[in-house]
């Protein structure tokens, strides 16, 4: 399928070594993007091969977060190369076996359904807010915990349904069942700013997860499901997670065919819609708000000055920036589960940029559901009394405090 | 380097490094190994034997005292951005890296000092002092990522070292673990105390006088107002003779680069876009610091000298982003120029100023010789020339030209009455040249001062010395 021949503009100059969260977390150049490239090359070459445990050992602890490619003045496409290098991995000598396990989950809509119905029980119970802490597992809790609405009073009154653009809904997996509130949130804001949003059934996981791990298979076959519940029939596909944004956005490259082509072309991030249209501005929301930038939105797809528009329409709301937002968080998909120790290391650098933040944020803003778990675990665990939300959530309330909804 | 031989590393010893520093930290396996065999010139490889990252100045002198023990020969790194193979080790050798070592120590604005351990990356310094209104001067463009250790090994420069000094002339104090392991204290916070400029000699000692492990260094105040002239040329020519007028008016500008058109191209295609028209043959960026007076006043001298030698164009950016972008531009260049082949090989030597113009036409008549792609950026106003060859090392006939223009552009430089370094070092990169730009009285000087340090040899063994050229090892009186 691939090459690595987007690998090779490289000079070795380490201009990205300061860039990379787990170089940042380690200082070990085996943890870097340049140490990454030489075993990519040397995987290239077959002086190591797919099965070395040190070369999987240093690439599976690769983030994927593509931090690297903006510090790189020679435009190294990193991102390409380690999609090839985990594509020859898991060929060769298979996915591990937690990965598998939890790929098995997300690639059937049963089980995840299942699985994170089961996690909502336990959330809306206040029992995984009760058990959240600092351990592995406590942390989990967190995650879990973390995935509650930032309020709990939500606006129920919908606007006057849009008549402009036309708009399908990116459900996904996690944000559909535990992030319900995101989408309600989506669904309104984009209508107060004249799109018209149209709900898909048929639709699944968008397989980001698989490709992000090298199973390229699992992700063309989730991706096609997509392509064919969606169809062509609207303007735009709208999507609240960076994460799935940024793969929908590659199924042309993904499968290959025209039909994903054209798809891809009409995916859009939420925030990215909001912008186009001002957005319309709602009422105050006197609170301190920090955007944290997913790596998928701000790298992968390019999206960096959207979120901040949309906080900006957010009037009293008071916006301050984050040392490092631009950095990984640690979430990375399924990495917090499968690389639990250097996440950890990433997620505790965040924490502590926030909790050095004067006056403390009320809500770090961040639009993807790994990093809301992510970061709202890590607060939860290091006792601060700062929340996460969406950037879209921030300006539901706003739109509700304005009087948009009637 | 010891006549004794050099036992293999045996497992042993990789149990006794993991006893003092833990196993996490001593990296065996080939795939790690491999990710440490170049640094930022990788025309130059070699897989060190084991790789250790300690994680504090006592565990630094734990693997030194060990290492001595055995006679095992070491080779300490930074972050590996050095540009003339300094930071590689042979496979007898362990590879002493000090990236954990990234504490700043100590701040104390009122005597504008900071002490650092060596792994602080060189920009975290200057961010971290910046709400005192100090910086730390020494700006090599690679200062986003290199350390202030590797700094202080190769006596680094950087734009700003044309008004303010190299690394030399910013240190004040040294921690040194000596390769036997024992601890040594050089110069103060105030500067040398008594006697020779120890700290000097240390500077620039390329990881064979043993591993600074903390560092104390001189902050300056932020220019009160700070202006970037940006001059585009029609000629090469004329853009040197612009930088001899600039220096000639005794103004010393803060920063005097020059960027060719080859080199331009590469920017102005990478995010580091200056906004340049590529059709310019030369730019020159001069910048201006000091009191706003001050700072007005030369840069009504500069500017028409710039016009006067054909700029066809001069903007002046006084606003923190504009000014950033120019430099972004100029510090990235290196990095840039890798999208015009799959290699490149970063060159460094020092002219005399008078010299530049001719110098470049030389390069130019190897260039199109040899029928190769070479790109100048510059300190222009010290006469550090960094002509880069971009090549394709899969292809035998450009890898054979590369060394060719290499040698002959180091020989122009030579002939010129230059040096084969300005900043880069010596490392494995320009060894044989020493024998051409020392006398064999100065080499073996040079050798005595190194055993003084050092006296097994075995502090980056391989490096900066061609084999046999100390008067010692050439009567062979050695054990
Ligand atoms: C794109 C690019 C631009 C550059 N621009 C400049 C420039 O403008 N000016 C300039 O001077 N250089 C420049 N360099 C070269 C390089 O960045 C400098 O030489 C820098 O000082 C190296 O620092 P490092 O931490 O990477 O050291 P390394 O490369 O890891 O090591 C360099 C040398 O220092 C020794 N060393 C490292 N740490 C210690 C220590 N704590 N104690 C004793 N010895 C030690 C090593 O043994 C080695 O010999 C550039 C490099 C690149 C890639
Ligand atoms: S910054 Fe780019 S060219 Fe430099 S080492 Fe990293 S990937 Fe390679
Ligand atoms: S993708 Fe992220 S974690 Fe991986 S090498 Fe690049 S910056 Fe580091």
């Amino acid at each position: 399928m691939g090459d690595f021949t987007s690998l090779d503009p490289c000079v070795h100059c380490g201009f990205c070594l300061p860039a990379c969260p787990t170089y940042l977390a380690t200082r070990d150049e085996a943890d870097s993007p340049r140490g990454r490239i030489v075993l990519m090359r040397a995987l290239e070459r077959g002086d190591l091969s797919a099965d070395d445990p040190a070369l999987r050992q240093h690439l599976d602890a690769c983030l994927g977060c593509r931090g690297c490619e903006p510090a790189c003045p020679s435009g190294v496409g990193y991102g390409r190369g380690l999609e090839e290098a985990r594509r020859r991995i898991a060929a060769s000598v298979g996915l591990r076996p937690l990965a598998r396990l939890t790929l098995g989950v997300f690639g059937r809509s049963v089980a995840w359904r299942t699985a994170f119905g089961a996690g909502r029980w336990i959330r809306d119970l206040g029992l995984a807010k009760l058990l959240a802490g600092s351990g592995r597992a406590r942390l989990g809790f967190g995650m879990l915990a973390a995935t509650a609405p930032g309020r709990v009073r939500q606006p129920t009154l919908a606007p006057e349904a849009g008549t402009g653009p036309t708009v399908a809904l990116f459900r996904g997996c996690v944000m559909d069942t535990l992030f319900g509130h995101v989408h309600d949130a989506t669904r309104r804001t984009l209508a107060v700013n004249g799109y018209r949003v149209i709900e898909v059934p048929g639709q699944g996981c968008c397989g980001a997860l698989h490709d992000h791990a090298g199973d390229q298979e699992g992700a063309a076959r989730l991706g096609r499901a997509n392509l064919a519940a969606i169809g062509e029939t609207t303007d735009f596909i709208v999507v609240n997670s960076a994460g799935c944004g940024a793969l929908l956005k590659d199924y042309g490259h993904l499968l290959g065919t025209e039909a994903a082509r054209r798809f891809a072309g009409r995916v859009r991030d939420v925030t990215e819609l909001l912008a186009d249209r001002g957005p319309v501005t709602g009422g105050s929301l006197p609170l301190d708000v920090a955007y944290d930038a997913p790596c998928h939105l701000q790298h992968a797809q390019q999206v960096q000055r959207q979120p901040l528009a949309v906080l900006g329409a957010i009037p009293g709301l008071r916006v301050h920036q984050l040392p490092g937002s631009d950095r990984c968080c640690g979430s990375a998909g399924i990495y917090s589960l499968v690389e639990p120790a250097m996440s950890r290391m990433v997620l505790d650098d965040k924490i502590e940029a926030i909790r050095s933040l004067t006056p403390r944020p009320d809500f770090i803003a961040t639009g993807n559901p790994g990093c809301l778990m992510q970061i709202g675990a890590g607060l939860m665990a290091a006792g601060l009394a700062t929340r996460v939300a969406h950037p879209v959530e921030l300006l539901d309330w706003s739109y509700a405090a304005g009087g948009r909804y009637r | 380097m010891t006549t004794s031989p050099t036992p293999a590393l045996t497992a042993d010893l990789l149990g006794a490094l993991s006893r003092l520093v833990g196993s996490r930290w001593v990296r065996h396996r080939p795939a790690e190994l491999a990710t440490y065999a170049a640094d930022g010139l990788p025309t130059h490889e070699s897989r060190p034997g084991l790789v250790v990252l300690p994680g504090s100045r006592s565990e630094v002198a734990a693997v030194l005292s060990l290492l001595a023990e055995r006679h095992v020969p070491f080779v300490p790194r930074g972050a590996g951005t050095g540009l003339s193979g300094g930071a590689l080790a042979g496979g007898d050798a362990v590879l002493l890296t000090l990236t954990r070592l990234n504490r700043i120590l100590r701040i104390d604005p009122a005597s504008r000092r900071a002490v650092v351990e060596p792994g602080v990356i060189n920009a975290h310094l200057s961010q971290a002092v910046a709400r005192f209104g100090l910086q730390y001067v020494p700006d090599p463009s690679s200062q986003t990522a290199c350390t202030i250790g590797g700094n202080v090994a190769e006596n680094a420069g950087g734009p700003h070292c044309l008004k303010y000094g190299v690394t030399t002339n910013h240190i004040t104090a040294l921690e040194v673990i000596l390769p036997d392991g024992s601890t040594a204290t050089l110069g103060s916070p105030q500067g040398e105390p008594w006697g020779p400029d120890l700290v000097g000699l240390f500077l620039g000692s390329e990881g064979m006088f043993g591993v600074a492990v903390e560092i104390t260094v001189r902050l300056e105040p932020t220019p009160r107002d700070i202006r970037t002239l940006f001059a585009e040329f029609t000629q090469l020519r004329a853009a040197s003779s612009a930088v001899s007028a600039i220096i000639a008016s005794g103004i010393v500008p803060a920063a005097l680069e020059m960027m060719d058109q080859s080199c331009l191209e590469a920017v102005e295609a990478s995010i580091y876009a200056t906004g340049a028209r590529t059709d310019a043959a030369a730019v020159l960026l001069v910048e201006l610091d000091g009191a706003p007076e001050a700072v007005a006043a030369e840069a009504a001298v500069v500017e028409p000298l710039l016009r006067a030698n054909g700029a066809r164009s001069v903007t002046v950016a006084t606003s923190e982003p504009d000014r950033a972008r120019l430099w972004l531009g100029r510090k990235k260049a290196f990095g840039a120029l890798g999208r015009l082949a799959p290699d490149l090989a970063v060159q460094d030597a020092v002219v005399p100023r008078s010299a530049l113009p001719d110098l470049l036409d030389q390069i130019a008549a190897v260039r199109d010789r040899l029928g190769i792609r070479i790109s100048n950026v510059f300190h222009a106003g010290d006469g550090n020339l960094h002509p880069c060859i971009s090549f394709d090392r899969r292809d035998p006939r450009q890898a054979a030209a590369v060394v060719t223009a290499n040698r002959e552009i180091m020989e122009a430089c030579l002939a010129a009455g230059g040096s084969i370094t300005g900043e880069h070092g010596v490392g494995s990169d320009k060894r044989e040249y020493m024998p051409r730009a020392f006398q064999p009285a100065a080499l073996d000087l040079m050798c005595e001062v190194r055993r003084v340090f050092d006296p097994d040899g075995r502090a980056n063994p391989g490096k900066v010395f061609p084999a046999n050229v100390c008067r010692e090892w050439r009567r062979g009186d050695r054990q």
